[in-house]
């Protein structure tokens, strides 16, 4: 019976999913057509009329949007009547469904954000502002309290900033560095290469969310594998003891280490993979070439293997930059459990933690414009790292 | 001749240790499934524990609420891929096959929400469905995924229809079928291939997801599956059995997939590339 009810639920979300968009192709097949007709006039009003009931029904009526749509609504006539004339119209009408959507799951939150950090929505102030739409405008003063205040209980912005550059730099080299070897033994061996690969990529095909929470069951200080390992190893090589390996508690005293080497984990076959690819479009001749002229092995892999996988690498490390920057599952996943550690926070877990374990809504807002720009900078540094070297 | 057997030799076994490394976690979840109740938690390592059984698998499906777990994730999973699908395969149409006013606007739109990173949507998106009362929904859960994997999927499928040659349609529309017909019944069916993919990625996207359905959905009976093993691996000492054997049962039709599509989906990602 439950079951069946939320079929039901899902049955009239798609319906109604259906009706609107036909409900927007309704709309706008009626004002391409007939913006010629002497009555064109009213389908505007018509269209305005039906909007403001639309809002009522769903609570989020206010004069402020209503002005917004009937601007655009004569926006939107007045292109009709003056500039499409009924001509090309169809792109539009394909478009149009998915860059309504766009603009309200992704760049209305991304203004709405914009409009937050300028503003003071916390605790206190989300029930008013669920009933009445209104919050306290403040300026300035979060993007001044995210570098005075620690966004966390107690880490600092700046401390923030740097565990995020040493985590995304270790992150990105282990992963260039190990996906770079195992390719380059990948593509000198010749038996059961599919078999191989298939194995090596089972990290990254594997769910997130479980490989990385049976990693952290792993690094558990008493059951987990690494110290049983440790263990074993101490007792069958007793001088280990002496050179000060033993067993630790990875994740209350080592957050960061035990986030960064399941990540590494995770990350190495994708960089794998497309290092792979950009090894066997390599042309053999130019290998041989360099043997007649008695390179080394080392010499040909500087000269030749990474000029020329360059094209690949390059594009390959920016993504993978700006994931492992962006990469809030696997620190929330080790460290998110009530009374976590905060030792391995990095910019974006601290933005999800300040939103929703602090709730402070408007600071984070602030927080998350800041990082925002950094990653700009960030983006904006490649690219030019890129154009340089390709000229 | 010598040298280069040592040579290989020395390499399968690097690759070797390279695959146990990266297959042991998973080895190790399914052996800690089929552990007997009384020595679940142990420092044991070997692969088939002694008097193993399947009773963490029975009481996962007994005790907790992992068919309802999956059934939530179907379900919104599912819808979220369909409507992304449909609103992706007509919009690259239209930017594959005309020029019109505010094309290359839409495309840099595309490109900029990219680079939006989904961390920081999460805020007002969360924000948006409480003033929705949307809160511990399907509505809500598809609401907040349904459009944010759609700018790739309209990249994917608009490189797949560059390569579909206008000439077939324009024999369509000579033998006297409208723009929109010839869209339904020649290029939809021929775009298969980009079509799954398309589905295949909003589906992983969807499926794996964490960290909205963690602000989303309260109630452990609406959980997805990502939040019910999150809240059973959290209980460290008590459930680790039944946390090894939900991850098992998760995992296995994924790496299946997976393995199956491979091949296929690197292809079928470069297809749009190449001009066919």
């Amino acid at each position: 019976m439950e079951y069946l009810t939320s079929f039901g639920e899902v049955l009239f979300l798609i319906i109604t999913v259906l009706i609107g968009v036909l409900f927007i192709e309704i709309y706008l097949y009626s004002h391409f057509k007939l913006y010629d007709k002497k009555f064109y006039f009213f389908i505007p009003l018509i269209s305005i009329f039906i909007f403001y009931f639309i809002l009522k029904a769903i609570n989020l009526y206010s004069t402020k949007t209503m002005f917004f749509i009937t601007l655009g609504e004569i926006l939107f006539s007045y292109l009709c009547v003056y500039r499409i004339k009924g001509k090309n119209y169809l792109p539009y009408m394909l478009v149009i469904p998915s860059f309504i959507g766009l603009a309200l799951l992704l760049v209305y939150p991304f203004v709405f954000e914009v409009y937050l950090s300028f503003h003071d929505l916390k605790l206190t102030t989300i029930l008013p502002w669920k009933e009445t739409g209104k919050i306290p405008f403040v300026g300035l003063k979060q993007y001044i309290n995210v570098f005075v205040l620690p966004p966390l209980s107690e880490t600092t912005f700046w401390q923030l900033l740097g565990r995020t550059f040493l985590w995304t730099f270790s992150n990105v080299f282990f992963h260039v560095l190990g996906g770079f070897i195992l390719a380059l033994i990948l593509s000198e061996i010749k038996m059961f290469k599919g078999i191989y690969r298939t194995l090596l990529v089972i990290p990254w095909a594997m769910p997130q969310v479980v490989a990385v929470l049976s990693l952290r069951g792993e690094f558990h200080s008493q059951y987990g594998f690494v110290n049983i390992m440790i263990k074993k190893l101490i007792s069958a090589f007793p001088f280990l003891e002496k050179l000060g390996v033993a067993p630790v508690n990875w994740l209350s005293d080592h957050p960061l280490l035990t986030c960064t080497l399941i990540n590494i984990w995770l990350g190495i076959p994708f960089m794998m993979v497309v290092i792979l690819g950009g090894l066997e479009s390599i042309s053999k001749s130019y290998y041989d070439a360099a043997s007649i002229d008695g390179a080394t092995y080392l010499q040909k892999l500087r000269y030749i293997t990474l000029p020329l996988i360059k094209p690949v690498l390059l594009p390959a490390v920016t993504l993978g930059t700006i994931w492992t920057f962006n990469n809030i599952n696997v620190i929330y996943l080790v460290t998110g459990q009530a009374g976590g550690t905060e030792k391995a926070d990095i910019l974006v877990s601290a933005l999800y933690k300040a939103a929703f374990v602090y709730n402070r809504y408007s600071y984070s807002a602030a927080f998350a414009m800041v990082i925002f720009l950094i990653l700009m900078i960030i983006t904006f540094l490649y690219s030019k790292i890129i154009r340089v070297e390709n000229t | 001749m010598k040298k280069s057997k040592i040579k290989s030799i020395l390499l399968h076994l690097l690759l070797i240790i390279a695959v146990v490394i990266t297959t042991y976690p998973l080895i190790r979840i399914f052996s800690v499934s089929i552990r007997p109740g009384d020595r679940i938690i142990s420092t044991d390592l070997s692969i088939i524990p002694k008097g193993a059984t399947f009773l963490s698998y029975i009481k996962l499906f007994k005790e907790t609420y992992f068919i309802k777990w999956i059934f939530n994730s179907l379900i919104i999973t599912l819808s979220t891929s369909l409507i992304g699908v449909i609103l992706a395969s007509s919009a690259a149409y239209s930017f594959s096959r005309y020029k019109f006013f505010g094309r290359k606007i839409g495309l840099y739109i595309l490109l900029f929400t990219q680079m939006v990173p989904a961390g920081m949507l999460i805020l007002p998106l969360y924000l948006m469905i409480m003033k929705l009362n949307l809160i511990n929904t399907y509505l809500g859960m598809i609401i907040a995924y349904s459009v944010s994997s759609l700018p790739f999927s309209i990249w994917i499928l608009k490189g797949y229809y560059d390569t579909i040659p206008r000439s077939l349609e324009e024999a369509a529309m000579v033998d006297g079928a409208n723009e929109i017909y010839a869209f339904y019944k020649i290029i939809l069916p021929l775009s298969t291939p980009a079509l799954s993919i398309a589905f295949l990625f909003n589906f992983t996207m969807a499926w794996n997801e964490y960290l909205v359905a963690r602000v989303i959905l309260y109630n452990p009976k609406s959980y997805t599956w990502t939040l019910g093993l999150f809240e059973l691996q959290g209980q460290f000492i008590t459930q680790w059995g039944m946390f090894a054997a939900g991850s098992i049962i998760i995992t296995i039709p994924v790496l299946l997939i997976f393995l199956y599509s491979s091949k296929w989906l690197v292809s079928g990602l470069t297809l749009g590339s190449v001009k066919g």
